[in-house]
C-alpha cells in the first residue's frame, strides 16, 4: 500500500463501531525500515497518535483498532520519530556516495505487517527499503544503488 | 573516478549517514605538496553561520558526491588545528594557489590558476573514500597557449612544484591541455603516462 492512499483512511473501533479520526501520516523508523505508527488528523485529549501494533488491521478501507482508547501520545520511540526530521515524504533522497537522486513522492509499505518496502522517488526511481540507512532533517541516506 | 571543480566543492553540504547536514566546506585543504585533497574547513549551515573550529580530514570522508560530502557521523570531525598540522606534516603548503602564475619548465607563462580540479576514486564497498588528488587546473590562458583569456584545463604531473607565487609544470603538460572536465582525466593519465615513460 502507498503512503498517499493510506492518507485518508478512516480509523474506527471494532468494540463501537464508530469512526476514531482519519490517518493523517504515517510514522517510519529507518532503523527497522517499518511503520512505526499512525498520526490522526484531529488531536483527541489523549494525542493523536497510533502505534503500529496497537493496530489491529490496516484495511483497503479502513484502520481497526480494538478501542478508541487505544488512541495516545504513542510513547517515546514514536514521538521521537514522529518529528519534521523524521518525516521523509517531499525529502531529499542522497545516496550514501553523495549524489541526490530527487525527492521522495511517495512510500510503498507492506499493511500486514508495517514493514517499507520502496520509496518512490520523483521521475520515476524506485529504492527498495533494504537501501534505506538515514532519515535526518536534511535528507533521506540511502545506500548506493545496485 | 570522477572529476570535479574544488570551487563546486565549496558550499557543499556535508551529510551525515543519518541525513543531517551539519556543516558545509569552506576551503580546501591541500596535503602532500598541494597534491593531494587533505580535508576541508567547514563553515556552519545558513547564510549567517560563520566558519566552524572543527575540520574535516579527507580520511573521515565516507564519499565525496555530486551533491553532499557524506560522513559517517558528527564524530569523525577534528578540530583545525589537527587536520592543518597533519596535511602540513605532509608537505602541505596551505597556500592558496588561486591566482598563481603556471609556468613551464621551459619558461613560459601558461596561464593564471582559477580553479583546481581534483580526481576522486571511491574505495571499496563506498565505505572509505580512496584519494582525492589534484590532477589539473583551470587556467585563465595567455598567449602561449594561442587561446588567451580563455578557461582551458591543464594536467599535473603526480608531484609538482608551487612557492605561492608560482607554479612549475613540465613543458609537455601543454600538449594535454583540455577544455571541459569530459575527457579531461584520459588526458592526465596520458600526461603522466608520458612523464613517466621514457623521454
Amino acid at each position: 500500500m502507498l503512503f498517499s492512499e493510506a492518507r485518508g483512511r478512516k480509523v474506527v473501533s471494532s468494540s463501537t463501531a464508530s469512526t476514531v479520526g482519519k490517518v493523517s501520516r504515517l510514522v517510519i523508523d529507518p532503523t527497522t525500515r517499518a511503520v512505526a505508527g499512525v498520526q490522526l488528523k484531529k488531536k483527541t485529549e489523549r494525542g493523536d497518535m497510533l502505534r503500529w501494533s496497537d493496530i489491529t488491521a490496516f484495511g483497503a478501507d479502513a484502520v481497526t483498532v480494538t478501542d478508541a482508547d487505544r488512541v495516545g501520545d504513542g510513547g517515546d520511540t514514536v514521538q521521537a520519530l514522529s518529528g519534521k526530521a523524521h518525516r521523509v515524504l517531499g525529502k531529499r533522497v542522497l545516496t550514501s556516495t553523495g549524489d541526490e537522486l530527487g525527492t521522495v513522492a511517495d512510500v510503498d509499505f507492506d499493511a500486514t505487517s508495517g514493514a517499507l518496502i520502496a520509496l518512490l522517488v520523483d521521475g520515476g526511481t524506485e529504492v527498495e527499503a533494504a537501501r534505506l540507512v538515514g532519515v535526518g532533517s536534511y535528507a533521506v541516506v540511502v545506500r548506493d544503488g545496485p | 573516478m570522477r572529476l570535479m571543480r574544488t570551487s563546486e566543492i565549496t558550499r557543499r553540504p556535508v551529510v551525515t549517514m543519518a541525513g543531517e547536514d551539519i556543516a558545509q566546506i569552506k576551503d580546501v585543504i591541500y596535503a602532500a605538496g598541494g597534491g593531494t585533497v587533505g580535508g576541508f574547513t567547514l563553515a556552519g549551515r545558513g547564510l549567517f553561520a560563520g566558519p566552524l573550529k572543527e575540520s574535516l580530514a579527507w580520511s573521515a570522508v565516507s564519499a565525496l558526491g555530486a551533491d553532499a560530502v557524506m560522513i559517517r557521523d558528527e564524530s569523525v570531525l577534528q578540530p583545525t588545528k589537527a587536520v592543518l598540522d597533519a596535511s602540513r606534516a605532509s608537505g602541505g603548503s596551505g597556500a592558496n594557489v588561486l591566482g598563481s602564475q603556471v609556468l613551464s619548465d621551459a619558461g613560459v607563462d601558461l596561464g593564471v590558476v582559477r580553479d583546481v580540479i581534483v580526481s576522486v576514486t571511491t574505495g571499496s564497498a563506498g565505505q572509505s573514500s580512496g584519494q582525492c588528488d589534484v590532477v589539473g587546473y583551470e587556467i585563465e590562458a595567455s598567449e602561449a597557449l594561442g587561446t588567451q583569456g580563455e578557461k582551458v584545463l591543464i594536467p599535473l604531473p603526480d608531484t609538482i612544484a608551487a612557492s605561492g607565487e608560482h607554479l612549475m609544470v613540465p613543458a609537455s603538460a601543454k600538449e594535454f591541455v583540455g577544455r571541459d572536465l569530459a575527457g579531461f582525466g584520459a588526458a592526465v593519465e596520458a600526461f603522466r603516462a608520458q612523464l613517466g615513460g621514457p623521454r
